[in-house]
């Protein structure tokens, strides 16, 4: 705590501890600064990034990214809370000292919509990528909240074209259970109908089903 | 129809037809013949489907889905059988070798976070057990230290030796079956099934203290829920005496094979560094020469009393993962006879209401379960359900290091190299 009040003289009337957390409070726009001086400080050395949160606040209020951090040195959990305006979510990228913070920062782009400026696959994680809403804002009321009216930009009930499972189930090519014989077989089947067979007709010599399924 | 009609032998496609029409037309207007949009289009007859048919969102998509000459997009997923649940990996490949790769997620995303605030805080630790179905003990007991340190109790002594006793139960049924699957995913179909009878003494084991198989609901805020019982114990013992045998049979079949280790053996190396950028943790890890376990750096209760060292391997390849599991599970049966020995009488649960409400407050809670760093960030607003739940999964930040892993390995390791990861799609996808 003295060490980082050395570092940070301005974040100082933040602090705050409980049993094994040590919290700190900064603006969005320095937690770069500030995670690099905590990450390669040789007295510091908080090697690990343990997690990293995103937290809303409610409409008007604030968005919070909370960062938690490891080091050997030192007996107690960092948290540093880095506020984000709610109304222009955007903070600078940590994928640059942490590469292991895209998962966390696409997760919270998903779910909360905060801009990660500098983040390089800023894709949504979870949702399908034309699905519009964030929902775990607080604004984003569940279906069954039914007394209170969505929020606007918001629509719980929102469902995407690409949610049509159609679209992925994909067999193969290297999936083991679609065996060489069955694709062809079955769009034999599609494509040469029986009942549209001349009755009696000979299959002329060499031409099995394969074969009819086979472009041309 | 008479014999002297002309007949037509085969029914005409319908995409022939088009074709045929749109290069007759072509033809009358002097158009070359259309290209072929997808090499193998053709042949396979249908759309490719692993390029997104819409403009690419961000820089690491355009680069991944730019195919250079001789490269093509090979799907595997979201029902492939040894993808360890519904997730999809899109590779680019060139000939057998994998040059790039993407994960995509969220076929299993049920909004666990979201459902957790608008529940009480007792019934959230119900809802977290689906998450990590290889480690519901796991996923129960850092949301119930989290909600302790809210309300500003502790669990007695008791309650503590038992969570710590289950944990580590859980921890051993965990890693034998990630033994099993990454030889399954090589081929080996023997230890599989083994691993799911050593498996499934241990789940007897757990279901008798705590009456589910896999979704437990064991830990209460303030203890858990069942004292220990004679089924159990005697279970227990019964298992504890020949554990040791079964895991050396199981290591004769895997562990001294040759192909098994001409496949895994130098295969997926993650870098010390790179793990640590990654956010790596756990037993992956600790097999790559990093001596983090949050057992002993954040020593929650019971473990502040045990006597065990962090293991940790020198290469980081698959075989090293395999090993570190070993090793663990041979460290977990030592923590146990240490926790039966040293377990204290007492209750196993504090006094806490049905509902409860905690000051307004923050609190960060994680534990070592058998993918990694395990934890829950809660935030308290002084009403009964909590404001914000966040839980950090393993699985899911240990993902991230496939698409740095894989290139220059081939199609057919990629399965091992993620089974070694033992990633758990409940987890990842909350």
């Amino acid at each position: 705590m003295r060490l980082i009040g050395e570092r940070f003289p301005d974040v100082v009337s933040s602090l705050w501890t409980d049993e094994d957390t040590v919290e700190i409070t900064i603006p969005g726009a320095r937690n770069l600064e500030v995670l690099r001086t905590l990450r390669d400080d040789p007295e510091l050395a908080f090697w690990m990034l343990a997690d990293e949160a995103g937290v809303d606040y409610g409409p008007g209020v604030r968005f919070e990214v909370v960062y938690h951090l490891y080091s050997d040195l030192h007996p107690a959990w960092l948290r540093v809370r880095a506020t984000v305006d709610r109304d222009d979510p955007s903070i600078p990228s940590i994928t640059g000292l942490w590469e292991g913070a895209m998962f966390h920062e696409r997760e919270m782009y998903d779910m909360l919509g905060i801009i990660f400026e500098g983040n390089r696959d800023l894709r949504r994680l979870y949702m399908s990528p034309d699905y519009k809403s964030f929902p775990q804002r607080r604004d984003f009321l569940l279906p069954d909240d039914a007394a209170d009216s969505p929020a606007a930009g918001v629509n719980p009930l929102e469902r995407p074209e690409t949610w049509d499972l159609v679209r992925f189930a994909n067999l193969g090519p290297l999936n083991p259970l679609a065996d060489a014989g069955a694709l062809p077989d079955a769009s034999a089947v599609v494509a040469d109908p029986a009942g549209d067979q001349p009755e009696g007709s000979p299959v002329e010599a060499g031409e099995t089903d394969a074969d009819a399924s086979r472009p041309r | 129809m008479t014999a002297t009609e002309p007949r037509e032998t085969r029914i005409p496609d319908p995409i022939d037809l088009d074709a045929a029409e749109e290069a007759r037309l072509r033809a009358a207007a002097g158009i070359a013949p259309a290209p072929i949009a997808h090499p193998g289009a053709e042949y396979a007859g249908f759309e490719m489907v692993g390029i997104p048919d819409r403009p690419p969102q961000t820089d690491r998509e355009r680069e991944l889905y730019t195919l250079e000459e001789g490269e093509m997009l090979v799907n595997m997923g979201p029902q492939h059988p040894s993808t360890h649940g519904v997730m999809r990996l899109v590779l680019k490949v060139r000939s057998e070798v994998v040059t790039d790769l993407d994960v995509v997620l969220g076929y299993l995303h049920r909004g666990i976070e979201k459902l957790c605030e608008n529940a009480t805080y007792t019934t959230v630790l119900t809802y977290v057990d689906p998450m990590d179905y290889m480690s519901g003990m796991h996923n129960e007991h850092a949301p119930a230290l989290a909600f302790e340190k809210l309300y500003g109790i502790e669990a007695p002594p008791r309650a503590q030796y038992i969570r710590a006793l289950v944990v580590e139960l859980n921890r051993v049924f965990s890693h034998g079956l990630m033994m099993g699957f990454l030889a399954l995913d090589m081929g080996g179909l023997t230890p599989i099934l083994y691993s799911f009878i050593n498996r499934d003494e241990i789940v007897d084991m757990l279901s008798a203290i705590s009456g589910q198989r896999m979704l437990f609901n064991f830990f209460r805020v303030g203890g858990v829920n069942f004292d220990t019982n004679d089924e159990f114990l005697s279970r227990l013992g019964t298992w504890h005496s020949k554990q040791l045998k079964n895991l050396k049979d199981n290591e004769l079949l895997i562990t001294d094979n040759e192909i098994f280790k001409a496949r895994t053996k130098k295969m997926g190396i993650i870098s010390r560094e790179d793990a640590i950028s990654l956010g790596v943790t756990g037993p992956n890890l600790r097999a790559s020469g990093v001596p983090f376990d949050v057992r002993k750096a954040h020593p929650y209760p019971p473990y502040r009393d045990l006597e065990f060292d962090v293991i940790t391997q020198a290469n980081g390849d698959v075989y090293d993962r395999y090993i570190q599991r070993i090793a663990e599970i041979k460290q977990s049966m030592s923590l146990i006879e240490q926790i039966m020995d040293k377990m204290p009488h007492g209750p196993v649960q504090a006094q806490v209401p049905g509902i409860i409400r905690p000051r307004p407050g923050r609190a960060y809670a994680a534990i070592e379960s058998p993918r990694g760093l395990y934890s829950v960030y809660a935030i308290s607003d002084g009403g009964p359900n909590p404001y914000r739940f966040r839980m950090r999964d393993p699985s899911l930040i240990t993902l991230q290091v496939m698409p740095k892993l894989m290139p220059g390995h081939l199609i057919a390791d990629t399965m091992a190299v993620m089974a070694s990861l033992d990633p758990i799609m409940g987890g990842v996808d909350k």
